[in-house]
């Protein structure tokens, strides 16, 4: 490989010419060059098809299926009127058809803005909590780590089998004490919109927290340990302390953290279709799966649309934030 | 609980009217004790469910359906409900048929080497990125890394319409918003590359994040010397930057693995029969013991148990790696 002596160098091989050729390039052209298996990657496997998906929302199948029509943004408008809702799984709509909680779990828009909303405030909570915890010096740390840790590396279709075998009408032990709280449906629960979205939430509450945790403990980490002797000299008890000195300084590692749980938890698909079905909790990736072989504009349309809403998330939350967030 | 009148009061105290006596004088003792009933709270929760798994993976079948697993239990004569499940009889044999019915075995080799595939494409890729984001100043560079950090915010979902259609091989690929056929792609659903394809863009993202910041804190003298020592620009970064960031790496490379073992989406949709010969990877294989007609529910619980002992495992070995790397790669986007 080495060029330096003059027997070597003056080799012709191809691989000597061409590491030749790259050490006298400047910085910019060396640092495209190594980028280049980057771009093409990504191009190919994430550029290429979301350009092609917007271009496929754009077209309509005609009603003998034997040709695609432009249509321009009539997928578009037909979705967010309701003309689509035909093609959905189940009698899914994609904008709720009125203000009661039957129609609004039958919208698929809805159900994932629940799910996004709800599951990420829980997370965030609760991955406080066992940051908090975690934070603390005491014996077998170590394996208390672990064991939080563990969900969060748990496949998801495993996860799903878990909590589908827990609320499973057949096997499931825990839906008879749930119902009697008035939480669960009694009988066919999985089955049951209300039910199915509540412990899909709770599925993903109980994998998810621990990474909100992991950030969270990063954040706390890094706060200084001298502001807490201050604030014991001070005589803050430990509400005080953490109203004023902990919380204030993980509040930007904590908007990120919710960001990026965020982005994650519009894309749910998986754990839907193994506790429960997409035609009973409808997701947005659950629609576009569901719709994509028959119907492709419809469902480009709507994964369009699933892409444009996460990017108004991020936006909301950056402006938010202001820099801190990237 | 008792309180404090009480416990002046009463000279002959219980061990728990001490406790609270000496707690009021001491509030760190409080602390102390909530500390550990969130730990244990927080350590029930995130375990109950495994053992929940195994409870069910040792029910022999013909018991799973009859009776509750919630014992009824008799005590001093209150009965009530026992609020934990225990498995109604004994008989490990599930773990055995898990592999009898369903070739499991397979599917979580095509798992393994799907996951160690992307892993190796991923970490090479994302070694030349962090590279060049870590170590070099050039035009462009924020914008780029905004970018890459843009692409992995898209849904995967905005991205499986054209490949699906790609990787099913049957028309050629045109330039977006054109009709001028580029070339038609091999037939690539039910292989390895219809799922490492979408895995190594999905995941790559995170990994030059993580190596981009490892990367960059290597001192330029080591590198420096390595260049007058003769060492070539590619040798410098295989032969001195990534050894010296050997920590970043693992840590990038166990959560490509991670990730792509957990992967649902496109796991469950490019293998389009759950066939272990078709490149199933475990995500058909758990679902296999689910058919139309039955659901093997202690097949079912025994093949999850087995499907997420590597992951538990790794995260045991590497919890450190793991948390250093979700911290750094996430937090420095």
């Amino acid at each position: 490989m080495s060029t330096e002596t003059g027997r070597e160098s003056r080799r012709s091989g191809a691989l000597v010419s061409v590491m030749r050729w790259m050490e006298n390039l400047s910085d910019t052209q060396y640092a495209y060059l190594l980028l280049i298996p980057v771009f093409v990657l990504l191009g190919v496997v994430a550029l290429y098809p979301l350009l092609r998906t917007f271009e496929l929302s754009l077209f309509a199948i005609s009603a003998d299926f034997s040709s695609t029509n432009f249509v321009g943004a009539g997928n578009y408008v037909e979705l967010f009127t309701g003309g689509k809702n035909r093609y959905l799984p189940g009698g899914t709509t994609f904008l709720p058809e009125g203000f009661g909680l039957g129609a609004l779990l039958n919208s698929a828009l809805v159900v994932t803005i629940i799910f996004a909303v709800t599951s990420v405030l829980f997370e965030t909570l609760i991955g406080l909590g066992q940051a908090l915890i975690l934070d603390q010096d005491f014996y077998g740390r170590r394996w208390i780590r672990a064991a939080i840790i563990i969900p969060w590396a748990v496949p998801v279709v495993i996860q799903g089998i878990i909590f589908f075998l827990m609320f499973n009408s057949n096997v499931g032990f825990l839906t008879p004490p749930l119902a009697d709280l008035g939480l669960l449906a009694p009988t066919n629960t999985l089955n049951d919109t209300a039910s199915a979205t509540f412990i899909i939430i709770v599925a993903d509450i109980w994998k998810t927290s621990a990474f909100m945790a992991l950030l969270i403990l990063a954040g706390l980490q890094s706060i200084d340990r001298g502001l807490y002797d201050v604030a014991k000299v001070a005589g803050a008890t430990k509400w005080q302390q953490f109203k004023l000195i902990t919380f204030p300084l993980i509040l930007p590692t904590i908007g990120v953290a919710v960001l990026f749980r965020s982005v994650q938890a519009m894309r749910v698909y998986g754990i839907i279709d193994t506790v429960s079905s997409c035609t009973v909790v409808p997701s947005l990736s659950c629609m576009v799966v569901a719709t994509f072989t028959t119907r492709e504009g419809t469902s480009a349309a709507i994964a369009f649309v699933t892409a444009a809403i996460i990017g108004i998330v991020v936006m909301g939350l950056i402006a938010w934030q202001g820099e801190d967030a990237i | 609980m008792a309180t404090p009148t009480d416990t002046q009061e009463q000279s002959s105290d219980g061990p728990l009217q001490r406790w609270t006596q000496s707690a009021i004088q001491n509030p760190d003792k409080v602390y102390r004790a909530l500390f550990y009933a969130a730990m244990v709270f927080f350590l029930v929760t995130t375990l109950f469910p495994f053992y929940w798994l195994i409870v069910l993976a040792v029910t022999p079948e013909g018991n799973l359906l009859s009776g509750s697993f919630l014992p009824t239990v008799n005590l001093f004569g209150v009965s009530g409900t026992f609020p934990l499940p225990v498995p109604k009889g004994f008989n490990p044999g599930a773990f055995v048929t898990v592999f009898e019915q369903v070739p499991f075995h397979l599917y979580m080799l095509n798992s393994f080497a799907l996951a160690v595939t992307t892993t190796v494409i991923v970490l090479f890729v994302a070694s030349l990125a962090g590279y060049v984001f870590g170590r070099l100043r050039f035009p462009g560079r924020a914008l780029l890394m905004l970018g890459i950090l843009a692409i992995s915010y898209f849904p995967p979902a905005a991205f499986v319409i054209p490949l699906f259609q790609a990787f099913a091989g049957n028309a050629p690929i045109t330039i977006p918003f054109t009709s001028i056929p580029l070339f038609t792609p091999p037939r690539l659903l039910n292989t390895p590359g219809s799922m490492v394809l979408p895995f190594s863009a999905l995941f790559m993202p995170l990994s030059i994040f993580i190596l981009t910041t490892f990367y960059g804190q290597i001192p330029d003298g080591l590198e420096d010397a390595a260049r007058v020592e003769g060492t070539t620009r590619l040798g410098a970064l295989f032969r001195v930057i990534m050894p010296l960031s050997a920590p970043g790496v693992a840590t990038a490379a166990v959560l490509t693995f991670i990730a792509v073992y957990n992967e649902y989406f496109f796991s469950s949709i490019m293998a389009t029969s759950p066939e272990a010969a078709k490149w199933s990877p475990i995500v058909g294989g758990i679902l296999s013991y689910q058919t139309q007609y039955t659901t093997q529910y202690n097949l079912m619980a025994a093949a999850s148990i087995v499907g997420v002992l590597p992951v538990v495992i790794l995260v045991i070995v590497a919890q450190e790696r793991i948390v250093s790397g979700l911290t750094s790669g996430a937090l420095k986007e």
